[in-house]
């Protein structure tokens, strides 16, 4: 093979490597046509392509329905398609996905007072340009476009909290999973309690938040005991080993002092 | 360092060290070699798991460890008695048992699953792991 | 004392053990100048003969069947006592007797040891040298790990770069069209049983050279002789040396004993040097972790065949290195022996260390 085909093929290679996947995506019609306008029709393909969705394959029909591949059928009701939603229909419409946070969410004060405007999914979280949730959402300055602070700056305490200690307990775990222990059961007990704490929060109910933690932080302990355990016994080995190699040290040592013995004999 | 003790006797107690630390190494890899081949206690992954009848009424779901990790017995039919694993197998959450519309909702992204761990809709890539149950008398045993 | 010595005559009146010890052990002479590099020899067969007793035990418990291997390595590691010691040593264990066999060699490229009619032991040692490569590579897909499965993958795939039979080549290591179960079944009975037979006899085809021609004496200091190449056998005695029990013999256990520390010290405080995070992700044909590169001993061959455009070609390098090498005593065949007046030597084997050395670190970045 000629020098510059293998270096045009290694150019066209990174460069095809370079382009992030969701852009493979750029097969719907949807954001073929969509990119093109103007204006607030065209905004949400640039929100999008940020968003947590759009890293994990979530694409445009995923949410409205319609038909990606076909453009004149994109559009149609008949192909699922269920347009943009009324305020008070999104807790709804993303609820279709994500079922547990919408019953938490409904239940809730929040919920309850939509049609008085409260804050639904979209007013915290965005439409389009969603991101990873993270307790920074909780803040002075949005949750004071309605109400005090207060009741949500207890909220975020408690929660800090937990979160602090989820995340000290999944560094935990992994550390414990590169050492090679089994850590699948305490992993899934983890995964389950960070799910069922961040639901609970869309209630913004403070004392159900509480006691929910509550409840959290008592599976959390019994997981951080078994690290903790594991840990010791980690300890217990590092210490035998240092002993056992200390051991040999002292041998290796021996030996070559009965080595010089046999020098000064003549040896 | 100057000795008065000649090479012999220096090489004789030296021996006798390193006879003492030999015999200590030897403990010391003869005890993990011994542990290693003793017999563990029984008990583990083969077992069964044994469920009260009781405690899964009609139409209701019971969830349980199996193993180490979430599963759901449930009766849909008068005597007939289903055992599935409960972790999702889109991401792993726990399943939710709906009573009404007698199916189970993974309450993380909506993925659906028949009492029979089909999946009705949703992300899940694959049906809920379905395990052998044996009635026995007032016990159901799982595995 | 007085059992030992009844039950050492009673061995030596039928077996004559005594004369043998005389013989081999006392009366067998080292050159006076011999020096510590001498002592590695001892140190591998005392690391081969760990990796045989922690290898057995393994046996009792692991299980060679796709679906079965990763979790029974698991269940060694976790819930079986000290599983998790002898796993270690038999893997750190491996990665320990390459560094000694490096050293080894590279000890007797520089002392010219395998000049003056010692093309045999070169050529036995050289061989046990790529067996132990095979060893360790089929022993690395026994876990089942990503790790195990990629690897493997990415090692037999370049066998594929041979013209005309590559492809079947290929199939053929594997015992199928992708790495499978098929694959580990063949490794693991290579691994347990044919390469350690190969390599115990190899073992001793290798000593049996030494002893019958005799030990060279180091090519430093005042006594240094040109090794020549007499017409005839000639058996290399050193009548005024040192006797190898106990006055070497104690030099090689005290060789030995640091070794087995440094060894445990990985073990003990460094345990994830020689283990990425795909060692311990089950294998899944389906999903390619990012970053897979062979273990570090390899790596060399890994970088060179990314550096040629063309894939024959840079396994054509490696097997033209390994062959020089391998034929090195055929090739080199001047009669000095001391570093110091081999400068062309020298700048080659220095410069080939780095090269080494260079290839490798560029091969675990890139």
């Amino acid at each position: 093979m000629s020098r510059a085909v293998i270096w045009s093929f290694l150019v066209v290679s990174l460069v095809l490597l370079s382009i992030p996947a969701t852009s493979l995506a750029d097969e719907t019609v949807c954001l073929q046509c969509h990119a093109g306008l103007s204006g607030y029709l065209s905004a949400p393909v640039a929100d999008w392509r940020t968003s947590v969705h759009a890293e994990n394959g979530i694409s445009c029909h995923d949410c409205h329905g319609g038909d990606p591949t076909d453009m004149a059928m994109a559009m149609s009701p008949d192909r699922g398609f269920i347009g943009a939603p009324e305020y008070e229909e999104v807790p709804d419409f993303c609820g279709r996905c994500h079922v547990g946070v919408a019953k938490e969410y409904k239940a809730g004060a929040h919920g309850k007072a939509i049609a008085e405007g409260g804050a639904q999914c979209v007013i915290c979280h965005g439409n389009h340009a969603v991101k990873k949730a993270s307790l920074d959402l909780i803040n002075e300055e949005d949750c004071t476009r309605c109400h005090s602070y207060e009741r949500a700056a207890l909220i975020k305490l408690s929660l800090v909290e937990t979160d602090t200690m989820i995340k000290e307990m999944e560094h935990d775990l992994d550390r414990l999973y590169r050492l090679g222990f089994a850590i699948d059961e305490m992993q899934g007990t983890l995964f389950n309690q960070r799910n069922i704490f961040h639901r609970t929060f869309h209630g913004v109910d403070v004392e159900r938040v509480r006691k929910k933690t509550g409840e959290v932080q008592a599976e959390l302990a019994k997981i951080k005991g078994q690290v903790t355990d594991i840990d010791k016994t980690l300890g217990q080995r590092k210490l035998w080993g240092s002993v056992v190699i200390g051991l040999f040290i002292l041998a290796g040592v021996i030996f070559l002092l009965v080595r010089k013995a046999y020098e000064e004999e003549g040896g | 360092m100057t000795t008065n003790v000649s090479p012999p006797q220096r090489r004789k107690f030296l021996f006798t060290m390193l006879g003492g630390l030999g015999a200590l190494i030897g403990a010391a890899s003869a005890w993990p070699v011994f542990r290693f081949l003793s017999p563990i206690a029984a008990g583990g992954s083969g077992d069964k798991v044994v469920v009260a009848r009781s405690d899964v009424a009609l139409g209701k779901a019971h969830f349980f460890q199996y193993h180490g990790k979430p599963a759901v017995v449930l009766q849909p039919a008068p005597g007939e008695f289903v055992a599935l694993s409960a972790v999702c197998t889109h991401l792993g959450c726990v399943v939710a048992w709906q009573e009404q519309a007698v199916e189970f909702q993974c309450p993380c992204h909506g993925g659906r699953f028949s009492p029979e761990g089909k999946v009705l809709g949703g992300p899940p890539p694959a049906p809920l792991e379905t395990f052998v149950v044996e009635l026995d008398g007032d016990q159901l045993k799982i595995g | 004392m007085q059992p030992i010595k009844w039950l050492v005559d009673f061995i030596d009146v039928r077996l004559g053990i005594k004369e043998i010890y005389n013989k081999e052990l006392r009366g067998y002479l080292l050159p006076r100048n011999v020096n510590v590099w001498y002592t590695l020899g001892a140190v591998l067969m005392a690391l081969f003969t760990l990796q045989i007793i922690t290898g057995i035990l393994l046996l009792m418990f692991y299980v060679p069947e796709s679906e079965k291997a990763f979790a029974s390595v698991q269940h060694i590691v976790n819930n079986v006592p000290y599983g998790w010691l002898f796993r270690m040593l038999h893997a750190i264990g491996a990665n320990v007797i390459v560094i000694a066999l490096l050293l080894h060699m590279l000890s007797v490229l520089f002392m010219g040891s395998y000049k003056g009619r010692r093309e045999f032991t070169w050529l036995t040692g050289f061989t046990i040298l790529n067996l132990t490569l095979g060893l360790c590579l089929t022993g690395y897909l026994l876990p089942w790990s990503q790790l195990s499965f990629w690897a493997t993958t990415v090692a037999t795939d370049a066998a594929g770069a041979i013209p005309v039979v590559g492809n079947y080549l290929v199939e053929f290591l594997r015992g199928g069209p992708t790495v499978d179960n098929q694959t580990l079944g063949r490794f693991f009975a290579l691994h347990v049983v044919g390469m350690p037979l190969v390599l115990l006899g190899l073992i001793g085809a290798h000593l049996f050279c030494v002893k019958r021609r005799g030990i060279s004496s180091a090519p430093f200091g005042p006594e240094y002789k040109a090794s020549e190449e007499l017409p005839f056998f000639e058996h290399e005695v050193h009548p005024d040396g040192i006797p190898f029990f106990p006055n070497y013999f104690v030099k090689d256990a005290a060789v030995i004993s640091f070794f087995i520390a440094f060894m445990l010290a990985i073990i003990f405080y460094a345990p994830g040097m020689f283990f990425p995070e795909s060692a311990f992700q089950p294998a899944d044909p389906f999903l390619t972790p990012p970053h897979i590169k062979p273990e570090w001993y390899f790596l060399w061959a890994y970088q060179t065949l990314k550096i040629f455009p063309s894939e024959i070609i840079g396994l054509g390098v490696q097997v033209a290195f390994m062959t020089f090498l391998a034929l090195l005593p055929f090739i080199d065949r001047g009669p000095e022996r001391r570093p110091a007046k081999r400068p062309f030597f020298v700048t080659c084997y220095v410069l080939g260390i780095l090269l080494f050395v260079a290839i490798s670190i560029w091969g675990h970045y890139s």
